[in-house]
């Protein structure tokens, strides 16, 4: 039965695990844990710093480290940083599954809207009395609201973000069409539609365009960031649409599926179904494969058309983002995050006072470009100056850059209004949709009534 | 099925390490290893997710109130579960009988040795390592609506362009599809492992007695195929009806419900719903089912065929 | 099915006896033979065209990979520029690679590690544990197997908590034991070794016993040589079951230079992008390791006559 042959893939295998354990070495974390703890604060400390995976990201951290050891005459020189790092998608599941066994880290990124489940459970650091007020005055207010619980500030932004209507200028010159510069004359929905049209291209006439006039939001699902602004954008300032959610942060009827909303959200349906100026089914990379001539989409489309095409070949524009009733851009930041298992709080504290300092966030601008939530650094970055051509992303965000609504339910809220939106692509009735959207959410976040006062 | 093994005979160690006593011993040491493995990773996690479905319980919360048995009673009115066990029946009934149909027709053509066979055998094989991110991608491509490979094929004989994934109706068949073509070469080397396991005088003898091929198929090959066509019905359900990663990376659920299997409804209560305990309960319940189907298809397919 | 056998079968069974048969038995056969060259080719294409996509993708600039999608071209699936820019990405030789500390070379030892020894340990235990339940008496036998079956019905994703924690309290946590101890013992191999086993003949297990052979030299000499093909089939299929685990070691391991081939494709997707060069590349290294063992297990599965009963 030729037992060789068998044997020769045993040998291989065995060979491999040995061959394996002999270039693999691998320090035990448990251990030197353990260690630098009998060391006490004179001996090295390595906090560990589970992260999204993002390597321009882990760059970043490790040039502020590398600042941070020798802030003060090298006060912090024994501080190191270990990272894991998990996928976006993964982050949220990551962090509840090692809470259940311990919060085996130190130091983690949390989700601007994530921030309220964290607070709600205990499963974050408070820093109200560790920041003063001239700290908290560095960053956006948008960002100190979206990492605070109740009257507690949890952790200090890592970044902003806030959408906007970036463009093909390849394609939109071909249309004849100029995009309103800046955010005074951004176009209503119903302008905008007109050059989606416009841009829409299909010309050998098989149906199928070439190029497509829009694709709203990153990648290709709905979720809230970027979709929840239509139903929200619906509504005048003060309204229930454009609230969102009722102030006890648990109720939706009546504020999710308002009627205003449910218009947004038809309109939202026609783009694909009747204006057909969004594939149903989305396409990855449509706009950065140039298969589109408008996105909505926060800066850090830029980063990565210059990875993609190569610095500066990739012809854009950014307009305003298109509205209904009120512009909305939803906010989101990131934000650092203290585990309360930590025992080296005070090295925690400073490694996230100084990375969220001006001094810090210049180095993580440096390496990932993506709007800083730190106000004071806009003075001195040539992009977001008065004539600067992201300025306009520094602009919507001081003017209506908004959170996304804020409750420890937002993960449920999430995944519902996401399914709703992507069953309203394909054509189910909108208002129907939210209304049982609305309802089924109360039932499942109804465990947090009262988690605001 | 075996005559009590031959051992010396027992000296002095009483009734209890009699010569049979000590047979189980034996024998017991050989599935030891394996038991123990089941109970310390596989049962105490399944005893820990009854205790969760018992309490109010979600992961970054901990344990809240005992609830006993309130949470079974909250899922089994919740229509989107009950949606969700429909949704993977429809999904198990689809694909497993027609993956096993296609994987025992390509294990037998395929068995044969040539250029050819080998080059096809190792390409059905492709699908089941290929990243499910990529399979996933891909196949989103070729069903689209527009763009999509079988549009394009569809369009040659006159067909108009269809849409499969954003259609409500044709979703979970075109999942079910993608996911036979995934994994019909898993149940294929299993089959084709099974055909290598029949002694070649029985073919044989029946050509010699002037059988034709289908007959000695049918009354050769397959009888003796049972019980390796049985673990493949039973692990191909169990599997099927715990179908995740393509609902997970393609669908997400959708349109409409129509494609949340059960797991991935699980998986969705547990982790972003952040109610493990209800989830945790679901899962119990998934147990029982499964439980039920799959000792039922055991007696079904009960095979008494011996040689 | 049958026809394509009685094709194949008709190609060996010519043997004709004039000169004028010889002819038309010729003229038949390459026929047939067309037709089953045309069959091969459309199985194989349907099969790998996938696969090659993600090869071909994983070797053209990214930019190209989405753009040529419609209509349905050589260049959907051909690269126009070809670039091997992702593999020394990934494998961390060029710029970028080492600017972002990329290392898949690592996370391809750490998978091969783990499966490799998951393989090893699983072969003998379940082996041992199939024996037990095909051929070895015990009271309340049928009991003992539901309880391993059962093991195989438990959604997974409502596990996983739960055995995060049992192996966190083993110390296991962020290791390869805690990647490999979980597998060592499957329910699925030891079910299926069985089966195979139940279908090797008693009389030859129980001669050995008349000799005075023990139960292990029994297992050892009689049924794991005729186990074989059952035995590498799940060798096969362990393996790449473990080499395509993903929320276990996403889950279990914190430190990057532990961390499994599946899961560091997965992170060359970040919130705002996905390299998707960097993805194809990735995912066709972590698949070439198991096809190519395909290639190398394969006379196990094929036969020396057809299966039908007639010489293929």
């Amino acid at each position: 039965m030729k037992t060789w042959k068998v044997l020769a893939v045993l040998m291989l295998l065995c060979a491999a695990v040995l061959a394996a354990c002999t270039v693999a070495p691998v320090p035990m974390p448990a251990d030197d844990s353990m260690a630098m703890e009998d060391e006490g604060p004179s001996g090295p400390v390595t906090l560990k710093f589970l992260a999204l995976a993002d390597d321009d990201q882990l760059n970043a951290w490790r040039e502020i480290l590398a600042e941070f050891q020798q802030l003060n005459d090298g006060e912090y020189s024994y501080v190191e940083l270990e990272f894991e790092t998990i996928p976006f998608r993964e982050l949220f599941p990551k962090i509840e599954s090692s809470v259940a066994v311990g919060l085996p880290w130190d130091l983690f990124q949390a989700d601007g809207p994530d921030m309220k489940h964290y607070g709600f459970n205990r499963v974050i650091w408070p820093l109200t009395d560790h920041f003063s007020d001239e700290e908290m005055a560095q960053w956006f207010p948008q960002s100190i609201e979206e990492g605070s619980f109740r009257d507690q500030f949890l952790g200090p932004p890592i970044m902003q973000s806030c959408s906007l209507l970036m463009y093909n200028k390849d394609f939109t010159d071909a249309a004849g069409i100029s995009p309103p510069v800046g955010i005074e004359n951004a176009w209503t929905m119903e302008e905008a539609v007109a050059a989606w049209q416009d841009t829409t291209v299909d010309e050998n006439g098989d149906g199928v365009p070439e190029v497509w006039g829009l694709r709203w939001g990153q990648g290709t699902w709905t979720g809230d960031y970027e979709h929840g602004i239509f139903r929200r954008s619906n509504g005048e300032i003060g309204s229930a649409t454009y609230a969102g959610m009722g102030e006890d942060g648990v109720t939706f009827q009546g504020y999710l599926d308002t009627d205003e909303a449910a218009e947004a959200m038809q309109f939202y349906q026609d783009l694909h179904q009747t204006y057909k100026v969004s594939p149903v089914e989305a396409i990855p990379e449509i706009f950065e494969s140039r298969q589109a001539a408008f996105m909505v989409t926060p800066d850090n489309r830029i980063g990565a058309l210059n990875r993609i095409h190569g610095e500066g070949n990739f012809n854009w524009g950014v307009s305003g983002i298109p509205y209904f009733k009120t512009p909305v851009c939803h906010t989101g930041s990131w934000h650092y995050g203290i585990s309360p298992n930590t025992q080296h709080f005070e090295e925690a504290l400073e490694f996230v006072r100084y990375a969220s300092s001006d001094a810090g966030a210049r180095i993580w601008y440096k390496h990932v470009r993506q709007l800083p939530a730190n106000i004071g650094l806009f003075n001195e970055l040539d992009e977001y100056s008065e004539d600067g051509n992201q300025r306009v992303w520094l602009d919507a965000m001081n003017s209506f850059g908004i959170p996304r609504i804020q409750t420890p339910g937002y993960t449920e809220y999430q995944q519902l209004f996401a399914e709703a939106a992507g069953n309203i692509v394909v054509g189910a009735d909108p208002k129907e949709q939210l209304s049982a959207a609305a309802r089924r959410l109360e039932g499942l976040v109804a465990k947090y009534t009262g988690w605001n006062n | 099925m075996l005559a009590t093994p031959i051992s010396t005979p027992a000296k002095g160690w009483g009734r209890i390490w009699s010569r049979r006593n000590r047979y189980y011993l034996i024998a017991f040491l050989f599935v030891l290893p394996a038991l123990i493995n089941f109970t310390v990773f596989r049962y105490l996690p399944i005893l820990a997710a009854l205790r969760a479905s018992m309490y109010q319980y979600s992961l970054l919360g901990g344990f809240g109130d005992f609830v006993g048995l309130d949470q079974y009673h909250a899922i089994l009115s919740d229509s989107f579960f009950r949606n969700s066990l429909w949704v993977t029946l429809k999904f198990t009934i689809y694909k497993v009988p027609l993956q096993v149909l296609f994987s025992l027709i390509l294990a037998l053509f395929l068995a044969r040795e040539n250029l050819g066979t080998a080059f096809v055998r190792s390409a059905v094989f492709t699908p089941v390592v290929t990243s499910v991110i990529v399979v996933s991608v891909l196949w989103s491509m070729m069903y689209h609506s527009q763009l999509g490979l079988i549009n394009s094929l569809l369009s040659i004989v006159g067909v108009p362009p269809q849409a499969f994934l954003s259609n409500p109706d044709r979703a979970l068949p075109a999942l079910t599809a993608m996911m036979i073509w995934k994994d019909v070469g898993f149940s294929m080397i299993i089959l084709m492992a099974g055909l290598k396991g029949i002694p070649v005088v029985y073919r044989e003898a029946a050509v010699v007695d002037g059988a034709k091929p289908w007959e000695v198929l049918w009354h050769i090959t397959l009888p003796l195929l049972r019980r390796v066509m049985m673990f493949v019905m039973v692990t191909q359900t169990i599997f099927s009806f715990q179908v995740f990663v393509p609902v997970y990376a393609m669908t997400r659920g959708g349109p409409l419900e129509r494609t949340k299997a059960v797991v991935y409804y699980i998986y969705q209560y547990g982790f972003l719903f952040q109610d493990m305990g209800t989830a945790s309960a679901m899962s119990i319940v998934t147990l029982i089912i499964l439980l039920v189907v799959s000792v039922g298809q055991m007696r079904l397919f009960r095979s008494d065929v011996s040689y | 099915m049958s026809i394509l056998d009685n094709v194949a079968g008709n190609l060996a069974a010519s043997t004709p006896g004039s000169s004028t048969e010889l002819r038309r038995a010729t003229w038949r056969g390459r026929l047939q033979m067309a037709v089953l060259i045309v069959v091969y080719v459309v199985m194989f294409l349907a099969f790998t065209i996938p696969f090659f996509w993600m090869f071909f993708g994983s070797i053209r600039e990214e930019a190209e990979i989405f753009a040529n999608l419609y209509p349905f071209t050589w260049k959907t699936i051909l690269p126009i520029k070809w670039s091997l820019k992702n593999y020394l990405d990934i494998f961390g030789i060029s710029d970028d690679g080492q600017k972002f500390g990329l290392q898949f070379q690592r996370f391809l030892g750490n998978s091969f590690l783990v499966s490799a020894g998951v393989v090893l340990s699983s072969l003998f235990f379940n082996t041992l544990a199939a024996y037990f339940f095909a051929r070895l008496r015990f009271p309340l036998k049928n009991v003992l197997l539901v309880f391993v079956i059962a093991t195989m019905l438990v959604p997974f994703q409502a596990t996983i908590v739960p055995l995060y924690i049992v192996v966190d309290a083993l110390g296991m946590a962020n290791s390869y034991n805690g990647l490999i101890f979980p597998w060592y013992a499957s329910p699925f191999v030891i079910f299926a070794l069985m089966q195979f086993m139940r279908d090797i003949p008693t009389d030859l297990d129980e001669a050995a016993v008349m000799d005075g052979a023990n139960l292990f030299h029994i297992l050892w000499r009689v049924i794991v040589p005729l186990s074989i093909p059952g035995i590498i089939t799940m060798a096969l299929l362990e393996f790449q079951f473990i080499w395509n685990l993903f929320y276990w070691p996403l889950i279990l391991i914190s430190s990057p230079q532990l961390q499994m081939i599946q899961v560091a494709i997965a992170t060359q997707t970040t919130q705002t992008q996905t390299f998707w060069g960097r993805t194809f590349a990735g995912s066709v290294t972590a698949s070439l390791p198991v096809i190519v063992l395909f290639l190398f297990l394969q006379r196990y599965y094929v036969q020396g006559i057809a299966l039908t009963g007639l010489k293929g």
